[in-house]
């Protein structure tokens, strides 16, 4: 291995660390802002791998995804969602499904979990990103078991938008980015399904006073 | 050797027997303890001989009964449980001369004192017997014998309750030991341990998992594994002290002897990594769980029986450490892990039996062992206090005592993980290492509340105001053990080569050169690079720190003498209830952890007429769920009981009937044997 | 002669953990009055203190026991002896036989025991409440730090400090698996602030019973009692911070006995102690003290950072 490319994916590896960590810090706040502020981070962070990833491999369309999810990712979504919470009202998760510290832990062991299952394909993947693969699926995990720990929508939406991340580091690590015709499809949708989320929350509290999803129950009666 | 044994067995019997020819309570204490004492120091001798005598002694007498014989094997690894069970032997039956005179009047004390002696007979014998009928009686002799004298007090609410299921229990396990026995007595041709040894060809993959995991279920019924530890706190604790010391120190112990012998003697050590890793979860879950529960204990004996299932789990980490390295070929790390196990076997049987000890005076003091109605002891009882400090700084594992050695030697065999080949125990074995750090720091919480609540502060109740030092022989009973727990940390350089015999033949290789670096000075794990200790040097630095202390608050200080004064209670007189309770010392970990508490908290409260803002009345009641019983043990016992409930049809209590039902299965045996 | 330069090393790191840990003290305590636009106490105050408190009558509480007076020392002897298991200006400190990391996290835990059962002793309501949280935060420190120390260890292959921080400083700022490393530290950060007493976790400044835990147990001390208390506090805030600027950035410790490396590393690793202690002055300026019942999500979040780092040591090695 020569020195540039340890060093390139030593630079990636802490990215993707960097990535995953933010997962956590989303998975341990309380308060609505300061998650979405987390996701902006981590879409930051993302863009940043991604930039990484364009420059180590000479692949120019990575640059245009980097550059997509900044402005997607780290500036109009995040401002939708605190958009949306300013309208609300609300301002902190006091009770969740599963407390934060188990949180955690189920978390902790869920990365534990995607590095074991990737294992056998890690030495298949491409030398720079191969670990990235691992810390992708934790990502996707982690953002799946997000959305089941929490209650309010806009949490919820956080959980599934760390998931869409964590797919787009899968993508970028296993096969150094989607085409870019896909890419862009996978944008739109994100940002559609992003306004949609955020129309759907205010027909929430409109219809049962609260953004909490556990409230839809009442719809069965 | 062969005399020693002979002298301890005839000590025994003697303390047994003579104490039933006199109706005099104090001269049948006198017979018995003294018997049970003299066999004690003959058994210190004879595990001393027997560790490091080049061969096994062995003993065997025929019998008319076909695959019975009487066979004993003094090999080193039973020499260790002799001499462990031989040393708290001692100690409570010195103990017992002062500690049985609670019981005069109310139980014959001659029959206890003959009890006992049986008890620790069967337990020394249990280790030593080399056939597995032979064991499996002398097994069942120990289980009954403990029965018998945990009911000793039967007449106190629950104790009665607690021996059936204490005796239910042990029964399923000894179910179970049976199984493994007639596997190995398959492929062995006969029960004698020698057979299992050499057997004339190896069993099937299949049949040894399964021996592999009865052994675990049987012998870990009487060790207290988690799940199976259920009947542990109900049992130990009702015992007298004395017993309650051997039970928890010594008789838990022949579970591990046994579990040993079966993994690493009869089966040869050849096992998949998996059981290994079992034996570790095991251990892992237990000593968690058993700390957790203890926290919430207020009785002070129940507390020390959860702590013996915490124990028991860090010397299983030790020993499914060492069966994780050895199938992989590191055998010297598995002797390293082990020897970690077993040095945890003989601390935890000094400590806990200390502690026992400790907390049988206390009850001797204050007639109660409910924590919240102590406090203060320590001024009315300095030794006792003192001699309990010293246990509960042992089992918190702090140096430079004999606990934290050995919880050291666990915890390096859990980092010497590194060397192993999958990903997967690398990761699990420094998680097993975190979930005993977290162990460890809940016993010294455990234990800053049993010390601190029982010792320390004003008294809380009249019991306790009233207490008075207990009798010299208790007071010697217990030194002993203090000392020996002293001992036992500041020279492993004595310690690590004894148990170097006994792993060395279970393993293959010897490590005492390697553990012990510097003459001794210094303990490592086999890479002396890797770590190393010396707990003489802390004790040292400990002390220097203290003197330097000392002086430089006598230099600048000039001798000021210290005035008294009362504390600070807010401008009010100072009361006991304004005190912290040990409720409430553990009511943040209690929140903490309530996902494995699950707690239950009931407040009720009266007010005054005249304002919601004051209080007449007020009853705080709080229940902690034991997830096991409720989610394990309770569905069986109601499924039980409904199927009795359907095999009452046949009952009708007709002896008429109950004579055809002899009638009809001797008829129908006789025509399917002819 | 050998033995003879190993006594005197032994000694000098023993007065230099003396007399800087009331220093760190004064720093952090300047660093929180300027931020709060104080011109604060001198750096030298808390000698003063010490002083003063020495040489003044100790008060003893009437219904204590001799566990009540012999706390003070015991509390100051386990925290200069683990002081002593660990390089502090020298990568290979005399006394590292002696015990391992583990053995210095025991040692602590021998203090924190005494200190709990010394906040008991009095009787008091206060003495009671801060044992007891002073317990349960103990308790959610210990594996954080077992698992951030050990990811460490991993690297240096070893669990004695000496070797840890000998070997990364050979390497003179190259780090072998920064994500690991990072974390570990970031963990080990969290558990410093969690034991020794600082905010968020703890408020060293606040007399106030709903927030204290370490004043709470000191509460019914005074005199030389109280001045060995506080000393060995400082002591024990400054031994992890050495543990942190040694282990995780050991760059510039004397790696041999030569005279020249002893002077720079010693200025190295002062500089890095005050350095480390500004920091912790901005944060505790910064943040405010969380509810105790918070505190596990802290330290949940430290021993996270600890597992992953342990992870990512075994799998991401570039």
């Amino acid at each position: 291995m020569s020195e540039s490319t340890h060093l390139g994916s030593q630079l990636v590896n802490l990215c993707s660390v960097l990535l995953l960590l933010s997962c956590f810090a989303v998975v341990a706040q309380r308060r609505l802002s300061a998650c979405v502020d987390l996701f902006a981070l981590q879409s930051f962070f993302l863009a940043t791998t991604a930039a990484l990833v364009a420059f180590l491999t000479g692949h120019r369309h990575i640059y245009l995804a980097a550059a997509l999810t900044v402005v997607v990712k780290v500036i109009v979504l995040p401002r939708i969602l605190r958009k949306v919470i300013e309208r609300l009202n609300v301002s902190r998760e006091l009770v969740m499904n599963i407390n934060i510290p188990a949180g955690l832990l189920i978390c902790g062991g869920l990365v534990v979990v995607a590095f074991f299952i990737t294992q056998p394909i890690i030495p298949l993947g491409y030398l720079l990103t191969r670990d990235s693969l691992a810390i992708a699926l934790a990502i996707i995990l982690i953002g799946f078991f997000t959305m089941i720990a929490r209650k309010k929508a806009v949490t919820q939406m956080v959980g599934f938008l760390v998931m869409e991340n964590g797919v787009f580091l899968g993508t970028t690590a296993a096969a150094y980015g989607m085409p870019l015709i896909v890419e862009l499809g996978v944008f739109f949708d994100v940002l559609v399904a992003g306004l949609i989320a955020g129309i759907y929350t205010h027909r929430l509290q409109d219809a049962f006073d609260s953004v909490d999803t556990s409230e839809l129950t009442a719809l069965k009666e | 050797m062969t005399t020693l044994l002979t002298v301890l067995l005839a000590c025994y019997l003697l303390g047994g027997v003579l104490p039933l020819c006199t109706s005099r309570p104090s001269l049948q204490t006198i017979l018995a303890h003294s018997g049970a004492a003299a066999a004690g120091v003959a058994g210190i001798a004879l595990g001393l001989l027997g560790l490091f005598a080049a061969q096994p002694l062995t003993l065997s007498v025929p019998s008319n009964i076909p695959s019975l014989t009487f066979a004993l094997r003094l090999d080193p690894l039973a020499a260790f449980f002799v001499l462990t069970i031989s040393l708290v032997g001692l100690a409570a039956s010195i103990y017992a001369y002062g500690y049985v005179r609670e019981f005069t009047g109310r139980v014959s004390v001659g029959l206890l004192g003959s009890l006992l002696n049986g008890f620790l007979l069967s337990m020394t014998l249990v280790v030593l017997a080399d056939n597995g009928f032979f064991f499996l009686i002398l097994w069942e002799a120990m289980s009954l014998l403990s029965y018998v004298l945990v009911v000793t007090d039967h007449e106190r609410p629950g104790v009665r309750e607690a021996g059936l299921f204490y005796l239910i229990m042990t029964h399923v396990g000894t179910a179970f030991i049976i199984l493994t026995f007639v596997i190995f007595s398959q492929e062995a041709g006969s029960f004698s341990f020698d057979d299992f040894r050499h057997p004339d060809q190896r069993l099937p993959e299949g049949l040894r998992s399964i021996a592999f995991f009865t052994a675990l279920i049987g012998f870990g019924a009487k060790a207290g594994i988690v799940p199976l530890h259920v009947w542990l706190p109900y049992a130990h604790p009702a015992a007298p002290s004395h017993i309650s010391a051997l039970m928890s120190g010594v008789m838990i112990k022949t579970a591990v002897y046994a579990l040993i012998r079966v993994y690493f003697d009869f089966l040869e050590g050849v096992f998949p990594w998996w059981w290994g890793f079992t034996v570790l979860s095991v251990g892992a879950l237990s000593a968690l769980l058993g700390v957790m529960y203890a926290l919430m204990e207020h009785d002070l004996k129940s507390l020390l029986a959860f702590h013996s299932v915490e124990n028991i789990g860090i010397i299983l980490l030790g020993i499914g450490a060492g069966m994780i390295f050895h199938t992989y070929g590191l055998h010297e790390l598995a002797a390293l892990g082990l020897l970690a196990g077993l040095y945890h076997t003989i601390n935890h049987a000094t400590f806990k039996a200390l502690l026992f000890l400790g907390a049988g005076a206390v009850q001797f003091a204050t007639h109660t062992r409910d924590i919240e109605e102590y406090g203060g002891l320590l001024r009315r009882m300095p030794w006792t206090g003192l001699f309990f400090l010293i246990g509960a700084v042992s089992i918190a594992a702090l140096p430079p005592t004999n606990g934290f050695v050995s919880e050291w030697l666990v915890f390096q065999s859990l980092f010497l993980s590194v060397q192993l080949p999958t990903l997967f125990l690398k990761l699990m074995l420094p998680i097993a290492a975190a979930i005993l750090a977290l162990t460890g720091a809940l016993a010294l919480a455990c234990f800053a509340k049993a010390f601190g609540m029982s010792f320390l502060a004003q008294p809380r109740s009249a019991h306790a105001r009233q207490a008075v030092e207990v009798p010299l022989s208790m007071r010697i009973g217990m030194g002993l053990l203090a000392g020996s727990c002293v001992v036992l940390g500041l020279a492993p350089m004595l310690i690590v080569p004894l148990l170097d015999r006994v792993t060395g033949p279970l393993t293959g290789v010897a490590i005492s050169e390697k553990v012990l670096a510097l003459d001794g000075w210094v303990v490592a794990p086999v890479t002396v690079e890797f770590s190393s200790i010396s707990t003489p040097v802390l004790a040292a630095l400990l002390v220097g720190g203290g003197l330097v202390g000392l002086l430089i608050a006598r230099w600048l200080g000039k001798g000021l003498p210290v005035r008294y004064s009362r504390t600070w209670g807010c401008g009010l007189p100072l009361t006991p209830r304004m005190e912290y309770t040990a409720t409430g010392f553990v009511q943040p970990i209690k929140q903490v952890f309530e996902t494995i508490y699950q707690p239950t908290v009931k407040l009720e409260r009266e007010f005054l007429e005249q304002s919601k803002y004051f209080i007449r009345h007020q009853r705080f009641e709080f229940h902690i769920e034991p997830i096991f019983e409720t989610y394990m043990y309770r569905p069986v016992v109601t499924k039980l009981l409904a199927v009795a409930e359907r095999l009452r049809v046949i009952q009708v209590g007709s002896l008429h009937l109950y004579l055809t039902y002899i009638f009809v299965t001797l008829v129908l045996l006789l025509l399917w044997a002819g | 002669m050998y033995a003879m330069v190993q006594l005197v090393l032994i000694v000098v790191q023993f007065v230099m953990l003396l007399a800087l840990a009331p220093f760190i003290v004064g720093v952090i305590r300047k660093v929180k009055a300027r931020l709060q636009c104080r011109r604060g106490a001198g750096l030298l105050q808390p000698y003063a203190d010490l002083a003063k408190l020495f040489r003044k009558q100790p008060v003893r509480s009437s219904t204590t026991s001799w566990i009540f007076t012999a706390a003070p020392y015991i509390v100051f002897a386990s925290t200069v002896a683990a002081g002593l298991l660990m390089p502090v200006f020298l990568s290979h400190t005399p006394l590292n036989f002696a015990g391992n990391i583990i053995a210095l996290v025991y040692l602590l835990a021998l203090g924190t025991f005494f200190l709990i059962l010394a906040g008991l002793d009095a009787g008091s309501a206060f003495g009671g409440m801060g044992s007891s949280r002073e317990a349960i935060v103990a308790t959610l420190a210990e594996p954080a730090m077992m698992l951030s120390i050990l990811a460490i260890a991993l690297t240096a292959g070893s669990t004695n400090l000496s070797t840890i921080v000998h070997q990364s400083a050979l390497l003179e700022g190259v780090v072998l698996a920064p994500p690991a490393h990072l974390m570990a530290l970031a963990a080990m950060f969290i558990v410093t602030l969690a034991e020794t007493g600082r905010v968020p976790v703890d408020n060293p400044a606040t007399h106030l019973e709903l927030t204290m835990i370490h004043e709470a147990m000191l509460l019914e001390y005074s005199g030389r009692y109280l001045a060995l208390m506080e000393w060995a506090a400082g002591i024990k805030l400054l031994v992890f911070l050495t543990l942190i600027v040694n282990v995780f950035a050991p760059w510039g410790i004397a790696t041999s006995v030569a005279p020249l490396a002893l002077v720079t590393g010693t200025a190295v690793y002062v500089v890095k102690v005050a350095g480390l202690a500004v920091v912790i002055g901005v944060i505790e300026s910064m943040f405010a003290k969380l509810r105790l019942f918070r505190v596990p999500e802290l330290l949940g979040a430290a021993f996270i950072l600890a597992l992953l780092a342990l992870v990512f040591f075994y799998t991401l090695r570039g």
